[in-house]
């Protein structure tokens, strides 16, 4: 076990976990995010809430950061040069030729990171076998390079048709531009990605040098402030697709973090799973904007290779999260047909609910419940206070318009939002072939806990869980982050015993390349290997875990074809009697964190007097009085209808539910028979 | 003799609950669950289906219907089959033998042009969705386009009657009260070039049919059938009001839009058509009762493809960006006259009905722009330009077959310069990277660019079009189906127009051969098909267009010095 600090920046609150190995205990805390300067906040976080004994101790520093999103999103980052393949200089900007919304007849595609007169061609060609088509033209290379100096470009990104075949060609463009002077970052892309589809690999190569240079600022900044506080052990940052990576592997592979914005949850939820033994658990992250979905099937989370970020690919491992524009800040509105519409827009964190008395003048969600008592007699761990007269002068205007009382307008709203998060989670779930019945429901974050008995009467799930530190839980499941390193190649061939034998040969080279990489230093390391297979002719793949023995794969081409087939019946309900193919090879190396402690039951509050409240019921369908239990003191089964508080979050348990504390202290919610 | 009278068109305007019992939030959870079904039934289908066009290409609706064939739900697939399918349901209906002669468990198949709106390969399965109680609460349906349905060729621009263009399902149950028809079901595979790949595709169908149906049956249940049919109610007539808060800002008045097809494929004839749009109030008709006969060749487009057509144009503009149901159609009435090309009679061949078809949506932007120019975007190359490719590979004897549509520049609009995607008939779908291609097919691509000069000028410039360099490697066959090539993409307010569509084939000794349209055309090996596709058309006066935006244009390239001095003098 180690001592490891986690801290989670959102886009309201930066989220702090820390587990004190001496103690055995798990400690949180929660200060405002510092939008332009993010650091602050982290070491705010660390300073104010943990001991600098436990600082100086600690062996890990985990850490969820949106920084690189952000810079993407609102395209702060480096001045980029492409130099592509001759012909080719559009691939950014013709894209895929689909639009983002289907309906909008003036949807544009958005300008690329690399404007046009910075994307230059050279004159070189490989086929998708790797041989040399027309060779490197290497006079080519200098005009492309003083063009690209004289607009002092920061760093150059290099991809080249076909590079993932036969890389060759990007390294001698590396090396003339190295030669002819060049001295900012260069980005190849059979580096960066590997895998085929020029447009996805371009993107994602253009994006590592868009947003290199500020994150490795933003993390080197960081890294010594944390060491000014006593610090003296392993910075490690999440990846997209889970466990995390030391801050100086995330300097050279910046892409890897970009979409780890909510992995940390899930993976907190995988670790609930497999504690507990659940089979198939759903998790309905819930905070101020958005609503966030994910599927844990065996302890394990759904990983998906390619993603999109701001309608940008990129091609990257990531734990398959679903967002919707729903959370406790989302606003009800009036549509043109005069309709009542929650969300997407949001109060966010300003103003803010109506009810935080910040300025709010719209009607939140938050200020919904609080209307209706979910959320308690109104004194926030937070530290706000509810402002009910607040929440209800902007529920009337709402109100008149659709003709209703704002109590059964209040309803409304939380009807609807929970509506549509309950399709998210219904859509999610038939992806899988799973019904939503069958599964427990892991409700967290601010708002999720409000949310969870709503969610599962609409979904009919009858179990909930709602884990220990709830509100805090995505900086909770950062604690758990093992390191990892993968890399991947695409290499498509037949599945055959010579295949088997070049997919070794990859593997071997994949696993050189992660170990360049490492910092892994001593610690036992654990490698896996996964195939991308497909039937010939199709273009969706299947990734398929293969055993290993050291870096080779340890099973006959026919054993694969077993695996692939039992996968594909599974995922899509029958086999076809086409050839297999491999298309890609994927190297993973995790090294495990030491384990932790799993005490994190509240200590119970003494001789808390307990108040009732008139919360409505929606169960019920009226107004019944709620008990107000402090979640620390139940021990005995509570039967709802009840609002159950904690630090960071509010539990709103309806009539026909009943909560029980379970041994690693996670609350257990059962629905009664009917 | 064949009644020539014009017909008129409307959406389901029966009711079956009460609009004014329902509470407005019910109407809102009801209305984001049937589109939740939809979406889960999509879902199902594309992870099933077995061929790209299915997964990729997004070639296929999915929508759920009430026992009055109206529009519950569409989940987002192809637009160009927005609102089409409830002419599938009805035809399939009637011909098994009616509501009376369907049972739990049947699931029909349908294909026959004049009813889906489509060539034969595109294929309707429709189930009918029944309570505990035996009650007929709807329909789940389904329409997929299949790789091959044993036409004369994969791909043809040039037949003469439906029956080259493949097997007619005229309404078949597939299923029988839950059991396959075996009978039915080895036809389907008798008749396909790829029968694996049918039969993946069609069970697809099912399992999607299947799903929806048991999330549209949960939605029911969840709120009971009365407050949901009362919910139903509200929800349509909401729809209706928000088009129509849109039509009541255009100016009362008849507007006419002209378009143009190059040919028919069997002749190289022009045909120019118009389509008139009316507006009263917020009440829109839409008249094709003008347009020419019908063709010899397969640019017919059946009526529901004409309404379908219609129905994308509008709620494109006043559909507020929302999935569309029944609600969306009812401001909206079209009129054809039958024997025509945009209302053909058995067995006219329609094989490319969706050229005329995405053209007319253009057509009726084009009508509305006399009305308010500043309310739609000038004309995009105003064509999908599909290229259909298959041969034997040299090594191994294998047949392969690929075939895409590719992007064209966009019309600018009042505000934006105009991007380059695919024709808003397929805004969703996706077409294949270079390197995948060349992965799988004998090609080099030698250039993907944006063409320089293709855009249209203006205050607000078209999105450029793009030239594709295909080499390719063994002897292929193609089949193309290029449009708009013989005229330029309208500009509006003053605007230019952009560069038009072109297909070519350069062969190793230099010699070239243009093929907008072309079935089973011999490309030897080291010959490169060359397709060009249009540029956008400009918004505003191009004197208009300030230097900097200009002088923007040509740094990056998409305008020559020449074509500014030309167009922009006030640049210099």
């Amino acid at each position: 076990m180690a001592t490891r600090i986690g801290v989670d920046i959102g886009g309201t609150f930066t989220d702090l976990v820390y587990y004190d190995d001496e103690t055995g205990e798990t400690v949180e805390g929660k200060v405002p995010t510092v939008p332009h300067a993010p650091e602050e906040g982290v070491v705010a976080a660390v300073s104010g809430h943990v001991p600098r004994a436990v600082i100086e101790k600690a062996e890990f520093f985990l850490h969820g950061t949106t920084v690189g999103l952000n810079a993407l999103l609102e395209r702060r980052g480096a001045k980029v040069g492409l130099i592509t393949t001759e012909g080719f200089r559009d691939v950014l900007e013709i894209r895929r030729g689909d639009r983002a919304e289907m309906y909008n007849l003036f949807w544009k595609q958005p300008e690329p990171l690399v404007a046009r007169h910075l994307r230059l061609e050279v004159g070189e060609r490989v086929r998708a076998d790797g041989t040399v088509f027309r060779p490197l033209d290497e006079a080519s290379v200098a005009p492309a390079l003083k063009a690209l100096m004289d607009e002092r470009v920061d760093t150059i990104a290099i991809c080249l048709i076909n590079a993932y075949a036969n890389p060759a060609h990007e390294l001698r463009v590396e090396a003339l531009l190295r030669e002819g002077g060049f001295t900012g970052g260069i980005s190849l892309s059979h580096k960066i990605s590997g895998e085929y589809r020029e447009y996805e690999r371009t993107s994602t190569t253009v994006i590592d040098a868009f947003v290199r240079a500020r994150m490795s600022n933003y993390l080197k900044r960081l890294d010594a402030r944390l060491r000014e506080l006593g610090f003296k052990g392993t910075s490690l940052i999440t990846r997209s697709g889970s466990g995390s990576m030391t801050f100086t592997e995330a300097e050279e592979r910046p892409f890897e973090t970009i979409m780890s914005g909510p992995v940390a949850g899930a993976q907190g939820a995988s670790e609930v799973a497999k504690m507990l033994g659940i089979e198939a658990l759903i998790t309905a992250d819930v905070g101020g904007t958005s609503f966030d979905a994910a599927l844990i099937l065996n302890g394990e989370p759904q990983v998906l290779y390619e993603g999109t970020i701001d309608n940008m690919p990129i091609q990257t491992p990531w734990v398959d999260v679903r967002s919707i524009g729903s959370g406790g800040g989302s606003i009800a509105h009036i549509d043109v047909g005069g309709l009542m519409r929650v969300g997407p827009r949001s109060a966010g964190a300003a103003p803010g609910p109506a009810c935080y008395g910040k300025g709010g003048t719209e009607p939140a969600m938050t200020d919904a419940a609080a209307f209706l008592g979910m959320l308690g007699p109104g004194r926030l761990a937070s530290g706000i206070t509810l402002d009910f007269a607040k929440a209800e002068a902007a529920i009337a205007p709402v109100a008149a318009a659709i003709g209703q009382e704002v109590e059964a307008t209040a309803t409304g709203i939380l009807r609807i939002a929970a509506s549509s998060m309950a399709n998210a989670m219904r859509e999610v779930s038939v992806e899988q072939g799973l019904d939503p019945r069958r599964m427990v429901l892991l409700p967290f974050g601010g708002a999720g806990p409000l949310m969870a008995t709503l969610l599962a009467d609409e979904l009919k799930m009858t179990q909930i869980v709602v884990p220990p530190l709830a509100g805090n839980f995505s900086a909770w499941g950062l604690l758990g982050a093992d390191m990892v390193q993968s890399a991947a190649r695409t290499r498509i061939m037949d599945l055959g015993e010579e295949a088997v034998a070049s997919a070794n040969a990859l593997l071997a080279a994949l696993f050189a390349d992660i170990a360049g990489r490492g910092e892994h230093g001593a610690r036992e390391t654990v490698l896996s290997a996964r195939l991308d297979l497909r039937y010939k002719g199709q273009e969706h793949w299947l990734s398929v875990e293969v055993p290993l023995s050291g870096e080779a794969i340890a099973a006959t081409a026919e054993e694969i074809a077993e695996s692939f087939e039992a996968e594909y019946r599974r995922a899509f309900g029958g086999v076809m009697s086409e050839a297999i193919e491999i298309v890609s090879v994927r190297a993973t190396l995790r090294a495990p964190l030491p384990r932790r402690g799993q005490s994190t039951r509240p200590a119970a509050e003494e001789g808390a007097e307990e108040e009732t409240i008139p919360a409505y019921s929606f169960e019920r369908k009226t107004r019944l009085p709620f008990r107000v239990v402090p979640r620390a003191t139940i021990a005995a089964p509570l039967k709802g209808p009840a609002i159950i508080t904690e630090s960071t979050t509010t539990l709103y348990l309806d009539a026909e539910w009943t909560a029980a504390t379970g041994a690693h202290g996670e609350l257990v919610l059962t629905r009664s028979e009917a | 003799m064949i009644d020539r009278t014009p017909v008129t068109h409307r959406a389901g305007v029966a009711r079956s609950g009460n609009a004014a019992e329902a509470d407005p939030i019910t109407t809102e959870v009801v209305r984001h669950a049937l589109n939740s079904a939809a979406n889960q039934m999509k879902r199902a289908l594309v992870r099933t289906a077995f061929s790209p066009v299915i997964y990729e290409v997004l070639d296929f609706a999915v929508a759920i219907y009430d026992p009055q064939m109206r529009l519950l739900a569409q989940a987002p697939s192809l637009p160009m089959f927005m609102g089409t399918l409830n002419f599938c349901v009805e035809e399939a209906v009637k011909n098994v033998g009616g509501v009376d002669n369907l049972f739990p468990g049947d699931m029909i198949m349908y294909n026959w042009p004049y009813g889906t709106g489509s060539h034969p390969q595109d294929l309707a399965v429709v189930n009918p969705v029944y309570l505990e109680d035996g009650e007929l609460i709807g329909y789940t349906a389904i329409k997929g386009h299949w790789l091959d349905i044993a036409g004369k060729d994969p791909y043809c621009t040039d037949t003469v009657d439906v029956f080259q263009e493949g097997t007619i399902y005229p309404g078949v149950k597939i299923y029988k009260r839950g059991e396959l028809n075996d009978d039915i079901y080895r036809m389907v595979l008798a008749n396909s070039r790829v029968p694996k790949f049918v039969a993946g595709d069609l069970n697809a169908q099912v399992v999607g049919c299947r799903v929806g149906a048991a999330s549209f049956l949960d939605v029911v249940k969840r709120f009971g059938r009365e407050e949901y049919r009362n919910a139903v109610e509200a929800m349509f007539d909401h729809g209706e009001k928000v088009v129509r808060s849109y039509f009541e800002t255009i100016p009362d008045g008849r507007y006419v839009g002209h378009g143009e097809m190059d040919s028919n494929g069997i002749t190289e004839d022009r045909i120019p058509f118009e389509v008139v749009v009316e507006i009263k109030g917020s009440d829109v008709t839409l008249d094709f009762s003008n347009v020419p006969e019908t063709q010899g060749g397969p640019v017919n487009c059946p009526v529901p493809s004409t309404i379908s057509a219609s129905r994308v144009a509008i709620s494109m503009l006043a559909g507020y960006g929302e999935a569309p149901h029944e609600g969306h159609f009812r401001a909206v009435e079209v009129v054809t006259r039958p024997g025509t090309m945009f209302h053909p009679l058995p067995p006219a061949p329609c094989f490319l009905y969706g050229w005329p078809a995405l053209q007319a949506i253009e057509v009726i932007y084009n009508a509305i722009a006399k009305a308010l120019p500043k309310a739609v975007p000038a004309q995009s190359g105003g064509c999908i330009c599909s290229v259909v490719y298959w041969g034997t590979r040299a090594a191994t004897g294998e047949p392969w077959a690929d075939g895409s549509p590719h992007p064209t520049g966009q019309g600018a609009w009042d505000g934006g310069d105009g991007g380059t995607m695919l024709h808003i008939s397929e805004s969703a779908t996706r077409f294949s990277p270079v390197e995948v291609w060349e992965a799988k097919n004998p090609w080099i691509v030698d250039r993907m660019a944006l063409a320089q000069d293709s855009c249209g000028p203006g205050q607000w410039r078209g999105g450029p079009g793009i030239d594709f360099h295909f080499r390719m490697t063994e002897d292929t066959f193609i089949t193309t189906a290029v449009e708009r090539t013989k005229n330029e993409p309208w500009g509006l307010g003053g605007g230019g127009g952009g560069r038009p569509n072109g297909a070519a084939v350069r062969f190793a000794d230099g010699r070239k051969v243009s093929v907008p349209k072309t079935t089973r055309f011999l490309v030897p090996k080291d010959a490169v098909v060359e397709l060009s596709t249009g540029g956008g058309g400009g918004f505003g006066d191009p004197a208009a267009r300030p230097k900097e935006a200009v002088e923007k244009d040509l740094k990056a390239g998409y305008i020559s010095q020449s074509f500014a001095r030309k167009h922009y003098p006030q640049a210099f």
